[in-house]
């Protein structure tokens, strides 16, 4: 096909093909801002030759495709990167909480302990002063009132990631009911042949989304995508996706199941990860140790009371309310059994004046408990264990910050709108369509010429 | 390799990490503490306890120290009034056994003697802060009793028990002497060796060797008062020490958790020019496009 009725159709698809190219232009410029957007680019071709004879002429052009630019590794990587950032992230959040409690060296349980002693060694030196005496009992309920609240303040931020969980869950079920209705659509939109660039970024946002909750991996199939846990747990598999729910266990704490399988301890990424790691790591170790310390005091110090004489001159009785065998609950529960001061056992010998048994009360500052350390010592290790993990994961944050910048750079220069290249496109594509344009106008005067044989126009 | 179109991202980062910079310096520098919390630095947030208890005990050796001085400068100068009264009484003694006294001198010198007695009783009767201090353990009642059935004319109602304090780690101070070995030791008991003179003055025999007893009774209370004279100064040096030791405590507590202002100081400046450069990085990124010179 020659001619010009043949040069005017090639010079129409190549109108047509800038003004396509224009709004692929177009498109990206409107969505410059637009999070989880790949840039778009029209895929221009030669459209097919006919032969005429020995030539063989071109017939234009065709816009083959509209292809979004993105990296699928890369994309894999931010995923991974996502799901560890935030549980380290959401681990921090909490155990940064949780070392508010054990920040102050002049206040709080160690101070308590230390102005506890104190008060003995005070009575030492009168043991029948009443106000002396008073002051010990005080620092003993003053004790006892910020391991109680400390305890309980444990149990509070225990309770509170609970909430957190189930609400971590909820999302997660509402973010592959989106990722399975997405799939569903991009399957029925590629069996069509059509471009599906959209629907496929919005799905990799969503499943970012999810990355940030849960550690999830993306399996390419046939029938769209499997998104599964590293342990295994498919979340979303043809099109379907599969809850997962919250059940309060016999810990007291709420367990993730898949189905009837508990998959509490499996999950290795996400903020569900990092949440569950204080939950169940973390706070019950600093609990514990709070119990083993309360109950070491109560113990040694009912036992030292035990050996003396009160004021009244009758065997010392406990000073502490007995802990529970085996300590746990003792911080949660540690209370004064006594309120008259002069129930203190500080004598020895059972006359009023004599002081001997104090020094049995004080000695027990420097006495190792289960744990091999005074109870200062106890206090001081807990304090280096809360503070170096808050440390540690903080730095861990930090790093996994860097290397997710790092991606999302890489991910940037792969997919992201530059509209300084966009402007340009814009120029060429409208260059094209001029110089189009002025092939149709040409063509239009040739016709004209032919069908007017030549009469000149001027002389109409 | 094409760049990233978009490092806004970035830039709010590094913003960010400079505004943390700049509140952490600027935290240091308001509470003077380097360690705000645990995490700011483990090791120095856990030897921070241990270092406060260690100031908690200082200061409370140094306030027992102040009640125990009180306690031990009482006992001291009583037993030097003691002393006094008993250098009389020897000096009455000797002067009773001067063979030229006639019987109601002798007499008015016994009588004499029994007001020392009783001076003594009272004396060794000293409570301070309202417990008895030579009693022993048993403070809450007058060790010394008047009984005239008792050779000596007294009985002893305190213990022999003495209370120890704490002064340091580990060191303990005995704070007091019982009556038992100061007043009434067997062998040296100033009490009956007063109550034997009064008996020889009044008979007329045997005052010379009921001198040399209270002189005896006399010269071992001295040596007992020692004791006191000692404890003082140990008191004294104590509190010396811990003077000094509270100043190294308090220098160790600013080392591992007080506030370098130089270096905080520095931090914030150089956080504030990083923080303005950012800012002004942001403030000049694309501020022009392409699209900008299209007619």
């Amino acid at each position: 096909m020659s001619g010009l009725n043949g040069t005017l159709s090639i010079a129409l698809s190549a109108l047509a093909a800038s003004q396509e190219a224009m709004t692929t232009t177009s498109n990206n410029v409107a969505n410059a801002n637009t999070p989880g957007y790949s840039r778009e680019v029209a895929d221009l071709a030669a459209a097919a030759p006919v032969e005429y004879g020995s030539l063989t002429y071109g017939t234009g052009v065709v816009l083959a495709k509209i292809e979004s630019l993105r990296n699928p590794i890369l994309e894999i990587q931010l995923n991974q990167e996502t799901q560890q950032q935030s549980m380290l992230n959401s681990s921090l959040g909490q155990l940064q909480q949780l070392q508010t409690q054990f920040s102050s060296a002049t206040s709080g349980i160690g101070a308590d302990i230390s102005n506890f002693f104190n008060s003995l060694q005070q009575l030492s030196t009168d043991p029948t002063n009443l106000a002396l005496r008073q002051s010990v009992l005080t620092a003993a309920g003053n004790m006892a009132t910020d391991f109680n609240t400390t305890a309980e303040n444990l149990q509070t931020q225990s309770a509170n990631i609970d909430q957190s969980v189930v609400q971590s869950v909820g999302e997660v079920n509402t973010l592959t009911a989106q990722i399975a209705s997405v799939d569903q659509q991009i399957s029925a939109l590629e069996n069509a042949g059509q471009n599906a660039g959209t629907l496929v970024d919005t799905q990799t946002s969503l499943i970012r989304q999810l990355s940030g909750l849960i550690d999830v991996s993306v399996i390419p199939t046939d029938q769209g995508i499997t998104l599964a846990t590293s342990s295994g747990t498919t979340l979303v598999s043809g099109g379907q996706s599969f809850a997962i729910s919250t059940q309060l266990g016999s810990d007291g704490v709420q367990h993730i199941y898949a189905g009837t399988e508990d998959i509490t301890n499996s999950l290795t990424g996400g903020s569900l990860a990092g949440l569950i790691q204080v939950r169940d790591q973390e706070i019950p170790s600093l609990g514990s140790r709070l119990d083993q310390l309360a109950a070491g005091l109560a113990d040694n110090l009912n036992a030292a009371n035990q050996k003396g004489y009160d004021l009244n001159g009758n065997a010392g009785e406990n000073l502490f309310v007995a802990p529970p065998t085996g300590g746990t609950g003792a911080a949660a529960g540690l209370e004064v059994s006594i309120t008259d001061p002069s129930l203190i056992a500080a004598s020895s010998d059972g006359t009023s004046g004599s002081n001997g048994n104090v020094a049995v009360l004080s000695a027990v500052a420097n006495q190792a408990l289960a744990n091999g350390q005074t109870p200062i010592e106890s206090y001081s290790n807990l304090v280096f264990q809360i503070g170096s993990a808050t440390s540690n994961t903080s730095a861990d944050v930090d790093a996994s910050n860097l290397i997710l910048q790092q991606l999302q750079d890489e991910r940037g220069s792969v997919s992201d709108v530059s509209l300084d290249e966009e402007a340009a496109n814009l120029v060429q594509y409208q260059t094209a369509y001029q110089a189009a344009a002025r092939v149709v106008s040409t063509v239009d005067g040739l016709l004209s010429d032919a069908v007017n044989l030549g009469i000149d126009a001027a002389e109409e | 390799m094409r760049v990233n179109p978009n490092p806004m991202p970035d830039l709010l980062a590094a913003l960010n990490q400079t505004e943390l910079e700049a509140q952490k310096a600027s935290l240091e520098i308001a509470s003077g503490q380097s360690v705000n919390e645990p995490s700011d630095n483990p090791v120095a947030a856990a030897l921070l306890i241990e270092n406060n208890d260690q100031a908690t005990f200082n200061a409370g050796y140094l306030q027992s120290l102040t009640s125990v001085q009180g306690q031990l400068s009482t006992a001291d100068s009583t037993l030097s009034s003691v002393e006094t009264a008993l250098q009389r009484a020897i000096s009455l003694g000797v002067e009773g056994a001067n063979g030229t006294l006639s019987d109601s001198d002798r007499a008015a010198v016994a009588e004499e003697l029994q007001g020392i007695q009783t001076q003594l009783v009272s004396l060794a009767n000293t409570s301070y802060q309202g417990h008895y201090i030579f009693a022993g353990t048993n403070t809450n009642a007058a060790p010394y009793v008047a009984d005239s059935t008792a050779a000596s004319g007294v009985d002893y109602a305190g213990n022999t028990d003495v209370n120890e304090v704490s002064i340091g780690n580990g060191y303990k101070l005995a704070v007091n002497q019982p009556g038992s070995q100061l007043f009434s030791a067997t062998g040296n008991d100033v009490f009956l060796a007063i109550n034997n003179l009064v008996g020889a003055l009044q008979n007329n025999n045997g005052i010379g060797d009921a001198v040399t007893s209270l002189t005896s009774a006399s010269n071992y209370l001295s040596a007992q008062r020692v004791f006191y004279g000692n404890a003082l100064n140990q008191a004294q040096s104590q509190t010396t020490y811990l003077d000094t030791a509270k100043q190294q405590i308090a220098e160790q507590q600013n080392t591992l958790g007080g506030a370098d202002l130089a270096t905080a100081a520095t931090n914030l400046s150089q956080a504030q020019t990083d923080e303005q450069a950012a800012l002004s990085a942001i403030s000049k990124f694309s501020q022009n496009t392409l699209f900008d010179y299209l007619r």
